[in-house]
């Protein structure tokens, strides 16, 4: 008989950052972070409200502490929002496959987020930020419905002193030299399509159409399928493969997923 | 040419005058509206020999055969002693005389069913089965009443609109261990009832006050977390009637209650028509009959040693709303 | 060798047996069926012969048993949590084959789909054994299992045929021997579990053998007469002996409570119900019911198998039996079979 994995463990918040007007920025120990990879997702509990599946956007192993940008939207993300630091948040995981770091490294990289899309990749670029020798080259490309919605700005302030990064918004503000519309219409403009496909990766998270979208557009500007990655978001129960919500097809993302090889799952539909 | 015909006599014989001098119509009772097909053959062979070759569905669920030529009558009454044998005598169990008169009254008249849960999917009830005994209680009686019954609250045979409208009614049994938390009861309570259901946190909770006893919610589960009662429970309308003066529809007189109570309360209809009409039968709408009375008198007599099952609960009051072409108030030619 | 024994002394057999396991038929619910005075056939525990219907196919398979249709998992009380106890005797199931290779489709989900069990699942799978009922020889009208290759199963430990008054019985695992000692010596017959061999239906399941076949099958026209047929009730998932999709949600049982006492429960989940893909966010896939059809129908007979070899469907007929708007799942099977066949002549035309 094996254990019981899936009853949650008790985590301490440790900060809590607001970030736009519904989303907040949770950092908690967790003690197995060593097992946590990039893109990778965790079931966060409030007992007697039930679980949610919440992506990894940063943590680090040295100090144990892993960080979830959660959006208040449902039943159990508004009873985390009444949750203060120093409160315990339970949670089971890690789950899925994440971005691995080995695949993108030595390559001309590009990243593509639409909204809150840049949450799971943030932990990747912050990783190719502080280690940009890594790779040869690093472009950022996101998207956001208005200013008000940009997430993680101060970051991304010091993202572009590094590699060129490109923030369009769906509705202007007026301010001086936005970036308007959606991304795809920026993709022809990135220099990583220029380069040597051999040595191109692209991952792209977003909403469902939008990461469609996008894909088309780098396949239209020459990269490969099987070159660019994205993150499925599906509605999960389990997390471990059981519970039969996240399935498409043979594959389920919870587990063969979040993070997919596109050429992998162009058929996958439904 | 005057034929020298009593109608009334005959019309109490269940012949119906035709506008044809000398003409009648035959009414055979099909009591709940389900009887054997041979029965077909009957009301043929009554058409083909006596009447004109035609036959009707009655409006009440007879089998009429019109074009009967009054010498013809005794021959009508003789042949159809067999069907009045084995419908009321053996079918219903009624204690009376089988002779070649044909039908000793016209009193109470057919009773009108769907055809209820002995087919119809929605039907909460056998109508047939309850439509005999409801017979036996009603018949023969020169006392008038039209009583409806419908499977359920539907109501496809229309017990809005009779004297004494019986309507099934289920009240089902909720084993939330069963429930998957689809809500598909509560939706569908919502589009084709009365709302009652509502999901909360993926269990269900009923609003016993508006529940109409339909058992939608029964045959909407996908996982047989809703049964109907194992008891079966009625709901009586009174006094709905078409007619020229005054039609309406009838108003809920009980709910929730038992067959026993429904059978006790019926055997008090004799008693209350002999009572209010001072034993003279006459022929009057039960509506108007109610109406003499008065709504707390005909409850009063209705009810008397009639034991309520503890669901039951019996109208305090009763507010008719009628069409009243004797006024014509809102009626109007339209101004050029 | 078998042994015959009348209800009575099967009745000692079992009360003997309930000391050690807790046993489980297919038993008359009567009056519990979906419309008005109709019965509805499911498993619950037995305590003799006479509570276990084997003149008819059950509407609900016994999945219910190990994975009831709501479960508690665990609970909340002071911030701790605990997991929920279930009783320490083990189970014995009366089973038909489809149900018992039902089970190895569970088994597939919840033991085999990741590396690592279904703690729940695998709790009280442990302690089933089945005792596998023999069926008519060629099963009822909607029955398929032939076609499916569910219709035999050696997964048993004793099997058993019911003459009415009598059930000839098979002891398979000598284990359960010492129960019938008494009845050794004096009430032996011929008797061998007999699976059916023939089903009054016969399909031809569909063998889809290309990425590009599934697609062309998935955009099919055949679909599109179950967005008018079909009501998406989930009544065929329900009832699936194999259909495992659960839903985990919370019960807080009293909302004051500074105790924070509580549950988390699994309850049964349908691909044809609403909300089965709603994400927070607001976002559903799959909203037609031909898009859910197609989802479950491939899912029977195609996407289990890509990934664990066999076909999910055991060809019971229940969906059939129980859907209230009398779609056929085996007529379905027959027109994906003829879809994918014509899907494959196109292909090799436009290849040619």
């Amino acid at each position: 008989m094996t254990a019981n994995n899936l009853l949650p463990i008790n985590c301490e918040i440790l900060a809590i950052t607001k970030t736009t007007a519904i989303e907040n920025l949770y950092r908690v120990r967790f003690p197995h972070v060593d097992k946590v990879h990039n893109g990778q997702f965790l079931q966060l509990s409030v007992p007697g409200f039930g679980e949610c599946a919440i992506s990894i956007t940063d943590f680090s192993v040295e100090e144990q502490w892993l960080e979830f940008l959660i959006r208040k939207v449902g039943l159990v993300t508004n009873q985390i929002f009444n949750l203060n630091v120093g409160d315990y948040l339970p949670m089971r995981g890690p789950y899925g496959k994440g971005f691995q770091i080995a695949n993108y490294e030595g390559k001309h990289l590009a990243i593509v987020a639409g909204g809150s899309g840049l949450a799971p990749v943030r932990s990747l670029i912050k990783h190719f930020h502080a280690n940009p020798q890594d790779l040869k080259s690093f472009e950022l490309l996101l998207g956001f419905k208005d200013t008000d919605n940009v997430i993680f700005k101060s970051e991304i302030a010091e993202w572009e002193k590094q590699f060129p990064v490109i923030v369009t918004v769906d509705n202007p503000s007026g301010a001086p030299d936005e970036k308007t519309g959606l991304v795809t219409q920026y993709v022809s403009g990135l220099k990583t399509i220029k380069q040597d496909m051999n040595s191109v990766e692209v991952v792209i998270v977003g909403p469902p159409r939008m990461m469609e979208f996008t894909a088309k557009e780098f396949i239209k500007n020459g990269v490969p399928p099987e070159k660019i990655w994205v993150s499925f978001e599906r509605r999960m129960s389990c997390a471990v493969g059981k519970c039969g919500h996240c399935r498409i097809d043979e594959v389920y993302v919870c587990l063969e997923g979040p993070v997919f090889n596109y050429a992998a799952t162009a058929h996958l539909f439904d | 040419m005057n034929h020298d015909i009593d109608v009334k006599k005959l019309r109490v014989n269940c012949f119906r005058q035709s506008k044809v001098a000398g003409e009648f119509m035959i009414q055979l009772r099909v009591p709940g509206s389900l009887i054997k097909a041979k029965y077909l053959a009957v009301i043929q062979h009554i058409a083909e020999t006596w009447g004109n070759g035609t036959f009707h569905i009655g409006t009440r669920q007879t089998l009429n055969a019109p074009g009967i030529k009054y010498k013809y009558v005794d021959e009508v009454n003789a042949y159809i002693q067999d069907y009045i044998k084995e419908i009321e005598i053996e079918a219903c169990g009624i204690d009376m005389e089988s002779n070649e008169a044909g039908y000793p009254t016209i009193g109470a008249r057919n009773i009108v069913a769907c055809i209820g849960n002995s087919h119809c999917i929605k039907g909460n009830v056998n109508t047939h089965e309850l439509a005999r005994k409801m017979e036996k209680e009603i018949f023969p009686s020169h006392y008038h009443m039209k009583m409806n019954i419908a499977g359920c609250p539907n109501d496809c045979s229309k017990a809005h609109f009779c004297d004494f409208g019986i309507i099934g009614l289920t009240i089902p049994e909720y084993m939330p261990e069963r429930c998957i938390g689809c809500g598909r009861c509560a939706t569908v309570c919502k589009k084709v009832a009365t709302g009652v259901l509502e999901l909360v946190n993926n269990k269900i909770e009923k609003d016993m006050c508006c529940c109409v006893g339909c058992g939608e919610c029964v045959s909407a589960c996908p996982s047989g977390a809703w049964a109907y009662s194992k008891q079966k429970f009625y709901r009586v309308m009174i006094g709905g009637r078409t007619g020229k003066q005054t039609p309406r529809m009838g108003k809920m007189f009980l709910n929730w209650v038992t067959e026993d109570v429904l059978i006790a309360v019926i055997k008090n209809w004799q008693s209350f028509s002999a009572t209010i009409l001072e034993n003279k039968p006459l022929y009057l709408h039960g509506g108007h009959l109610i109406d003499k009375a008065g709504y707390h008198r005909f409850r009063e007599l209705m009810l008397k040693d009639v034991k309520l099952n503890p669901e039951a609960m019996v109208a305090e009051r009763i507010f008719w709303t009628e069409t009243e072409y004797r006024s014509n108030i809102n009626v109007k030619k339209p101004i050029a | 060798m078998g042994l015959q024994l009348t209800n009575a002394q099967f009745n000692q057999v079992l009360a003997r047996l309930s000391a050690k396991y807790a046993i489980y038929a297919p038993k008359n619910f009567p009056l519990e069926g979906r419309y008005s005075d109709t019965d509805m056939v499911r498993y619950d525990g037995i305590t003799q012969v006479e509570d276990i219907v084997f003149e008819r196919k059950s509407d609900m398979s016994a999945k219910e048993i190990v994975t009831p249709i709501n479960e508690t998992i665990m609970f909340f009380f002071n911030g701790q949590v605990q997991e929920s106890k279930i009783p320490q005797k083990e189970i014995l199931i009366f089973a038909r084959a489809c149900d018992i290779n039902g089970f190895k489709r569970l088994d597939d989900i919840f033991l085999r789909n990741s590396e690592t069990p279904d703690y729940y699942y695998q709790r009280r799978r442990n302690k089933i054994k089945f005792i596998a009922i023999e069926c008519p020889s060629q099963g009822w009208d909607t029955c398929f299992c032939v076609s499916t290759q569910t219709n035999d199963t050696s997964d048993y430990a004793l099997a058993v045929k019911s003459t009415g008054e009598s059930l000839k019985i098979e002891i398979k695992d000598q284990e359960f021997a010492e129960y019938f000692a008494d009845f050794a010596q004096n009430s032996t017959c011929q008797y061998q579990y007999q699976p059916v061999l023939e089903n009054e239906l016969k399909l031809t399941l569909p063998v889809i053998n290309s990425q590009e076949v599934l697609t062309r099958l998935k955009n099919h026209p055949m679909w599109k007469e179950y967005n008018r047929r079909c009501v998406m009730c989930g009544s065929c998932t329900v009832n699936c002996p194999t259909c495992s999709c659960f839903t985990t949600y919370d019960v807080k049982f009293a909302t004051d409570s500074e105790t924070g006492a509580g549950e988390r429960r699994r309850m049964a989940a349908s691909c044809h119900v609403d909300g089965f893909t709603d994400m927070a966010g607001g976002h559903t896939f799959r909203t037609s019911a031909a898009e859910r059809m197609r989802f479950k129908a491939l899912h029977k007979v195609h996407d289990h198998k890509q990934r664990f070899g066999d076909n999910m469907c055991v060809g019971c007929g229940r969906c059939d039996d129980r859907c209230p708007e009398h779609i056929s799942f085996s007529s379905m099977i027959q027109k994906m079979h003829t879809a994918v066949e014509q899907i494959k002549q196109e292909l090799n035309h436009d290849s040619k």
